[in-house]
């Protein structure tokens, strides 16, 4: 799947359009509602993060949720046991903990193995994190890390208490657009461009002088850094972190927003996420349907649409325009 | 000691046999069409609940004639849900890149997972060894269960017959052909696709009959699959991805891995399973005897 060019003004407006939306929910909709709405949040930055290694550098990974795991651990654990650090260094602490995990990660199996078998590797790695946190009497084993506080955000002068009413949801929600902000350049500045050129065709890439592993290791650690921060966010919004975060379920979530969304457009995993979040609440109380639901659309979307959503509908609109072109138009666009 | 030691080769064999029977569908699978079929897993969870569902016919006193039927009635089970995963998936993902093919079949694990929930529902069952198969044999200090036993025998026998045949007879020859190039295999007139929904067969066959012959070996539940899966994965990485003696060796190291684990680290099943796993491949990313995927 070619990745597709990005227009500026397109992607500012639809994300500030999603922000007026997510900013006006509490104001007509429950909280349980909002707290999906936060969830979904957290899974767009989760997912374009993971989209970011996979579409854009080629790398799958099947042990993303160690790095979302690791950040919501580490912002639980210091919340819980370090309550006098100030919330944005908690934060920095976090991401610094996902940064390393993905960093020691891509030096250790990145450089040898592509494809398929570094997907296998980030498996057993995510599973062994997520044994390691089971075990681990200070994560709370088994039953996780419950009643995180929401702490208060110290600017020095004046401080937003982030515990009362909807604050910790709208800090959330501009943090999470932040993030999906500074993504953006990252995928479509020179740096995004050359991690194209690794991924379309490595080989020649390394002929021009690009330095192939250097741009996947960055472009992994950075995706492991960002979904640390999508945990991060996570752990004060649950106010409960459990193991389930880590298991290699949870590392096939932003994969299956990507594939539903559109891998190949940046805001696709967003769309994905967003579908999911309908689609989880519709059947959340349906034992097994979930799994089915899940798998079968997956399962349709690699078969029948793999373009995604996006892809879906950028195809229809293709079809749509060039119908109502001109037929001299039509003869210069079949020319190769 | 001695004892301990003869406990801990024991433990490591059942878990290595257990292991290869799942392994072996999955090696053959990835080794014809180079396919690492997640969704293994949920078949071989389905074969164990279809052998489950026959067994409850029979009560408690289960004859052993009855535990093997049961087990080829899940073998064909799966067998013929293999046939249709065939046509609908594989078959379209034939020009897919790998990774999709992966993402694909894990979907198909998914589904597998929801099937049973629905059908069979979240909550833990359990069968109980056939006749024949309920006691131990006292060696020593150690006990080895009679059931563990036919487990290691079930093993070595598919590992025994699954070697003569791709080495020793003219379908295996064909098999290996394939595996190595498709493109040749076709021109000399080999009917490669049918060759590929035969592998497939015979891979989800061996899943099921895995299912069916383990299934008192643990007990039932959702998650089956999962832990099933990813100890076959390890066991077909490390073994050289395809190869089935690889495979073979690998459970018998894995198991040895897991059995010492077990022993000396209580507290942390796992952990030592999964850092092996991971320590292998990044010393040997293909495996520790693997050179090319050969069946």
């Amino acid at each position: 799947m070619s990745i597709t060019t990005v227009r500026p003004l397109g992607f500012f407006v639809s994300l500030a359009a999603l922000l007026v939306v997510a900013c006006a929910l509490p104001h007509f909709a429950n909280r349980g509602v909002v707290f999906l709405a936060g969830v979904v949040a957290t899974n767009i930055v989760f997912g374009i993060a993971f989209n970011f290694a996979f579409a854009k550098a080629g790398v799958l990974s099947f042990g993303h949720a160690m790095f979302f795991a690791v950040g919501a651990y580490a912002t639980a654990y210091l919340i819980l046991n370090h309550s006098w650090m100030p919330f944005l260094l908690i934060l920095l602490i976090a991401l610094a903990c996902g940064a390393l995990l993905a960093l020691v990660t891509a030096l250790l199996a990145l450089r040898r193995a592509g494809g398929v078998s570094f997907a296998v590797i980030t498996l057993a790695l995510g599973a062994l994190v997520h044994v390691l946190i089971t075990k681990m009497t200070v994560l709370g084993r088994n039953d996780g890390l419950a009643g995180v506080a929401r702490p208060p955000l110290d600017f020095g002068v004046f401080s937003v208490p982030l515990a009362v009413g909807d604050n910790y949801y709208y800090f959330l929600v501009v943090t999470c657009a932040l993030a999906v902000v500074l993504m953006w350049f990252l995928w479509s500045n020179r740096f995004g461009r050359s991690l194209q050129t690794v991924k379309s065709d490595p080989a020649r890439a390394g002929f021009l002088g690009v330095d192939v592993n250097a741009k996947r290791l960055k472009a992994f650690v950075i995706s492991g850094t960002m979904a640390a921060l999508a945990g991060a966010l996570f752990a004060p919004w649950a106010q409960i972190v459990s193991p389930e975060l880590a298991l290699w379920t949870q590392s096939t979530m932003p994969l299956l927003f990507a594939l539903l969304g559109g891998s190949a457009f940046y805001l696709g995993p967003a769309v994905g996420a967003i579908l999911f979040g309908f689609l989880d609440y519709g059947t959340r109380t349906m034992v097994g349907v979930s799994d089915l639901m899940v798998g079968g659309l997956l399962l349709a979307v690699v078969l029948a649409v793999p373009g995604g959503m996006l892809g879906m509908l950028s195809a229809l609109w293709t079809r749509m325009t060039v119908k109502r072109e001109t037929t001299n138009a039509k003869l210069s666009e079949a020319r190769p | 000691m001695a004892g301990d030691l003869l406990t801990i080769l024991f433990n490591a064999m059942t878990w290595s046999m257990a292991t290869f029977l799942v392994a072996s569908g999955l090696t053959i699978v990835f080794g014809i069409l180079h396919v690492l079929n997640f969704s293994h897993g949920g078949f071989f969870m389905i074969g164990a609940y279809v052998a489950y569902t026959v067994l409850t016919y029979f009560g408690f006193e289960v004859p052993l004639w009855a535990y093997l039927a049961a087990s080829f009635i899940a073998a064909i089970a799966t067998g013929v849900a293999g046939v249709g995963v065939d046509a609908l998936i594989f078959r379209r993902l034939q020009n897919v890149e790998g990774v999709y093919v992966l993402i694909a079949t894990y979907a198909l694990l998914l589904v597998c997972d929801g099937f049973v929930k629905l059908v069979w529902g979240l909550n833990y069952l359990g069968a109980s060894p056939p006749n024949g198969l309920l006691d131990a044999i006292f060696l020593g200090d150690a006990i080895l269960p009679t059931y563990s036993l036919f487990v290691i025998g079930c093993g070595l026998l598919v590992f025994v017959l699954l070697e003569c045949i791709l080495n020793h007879t003219s379908v295996g020859r064909t098999l290996q052909a394939i595996a190595i190039d498709p493109w040749m295999a076709r021109a000399v007139g080999i009917d490669v696709s049918a060759v590929y929904r035969g592998t497939v067969i015979a891979g989800f066959s061996l899943a099921g009959l895995a299912g069916g012959l383990l299934v008192a070996n643990q007990s039932l539940s959702p998650e089956l699959a999962h832990i099933y899966i990813l100890q076959a994965f390890g066991v077909v990485i490390i073994g050289g991805m395809g190869s089935i003696r690889g495979a073979f060796i690998a459970s018998i190291f894995l198991g040895l891995v897991e059995a010492i684990s077990a022993t000396h680290l209580p507290n942390y099943p796992g952990v030592l399973f999964f850092a092996t796993i991971a320590l292998v491949l990044v010393i040997r990313p293909q495996g520790l005897l693997g050179k090319e995927a050969t069946a």
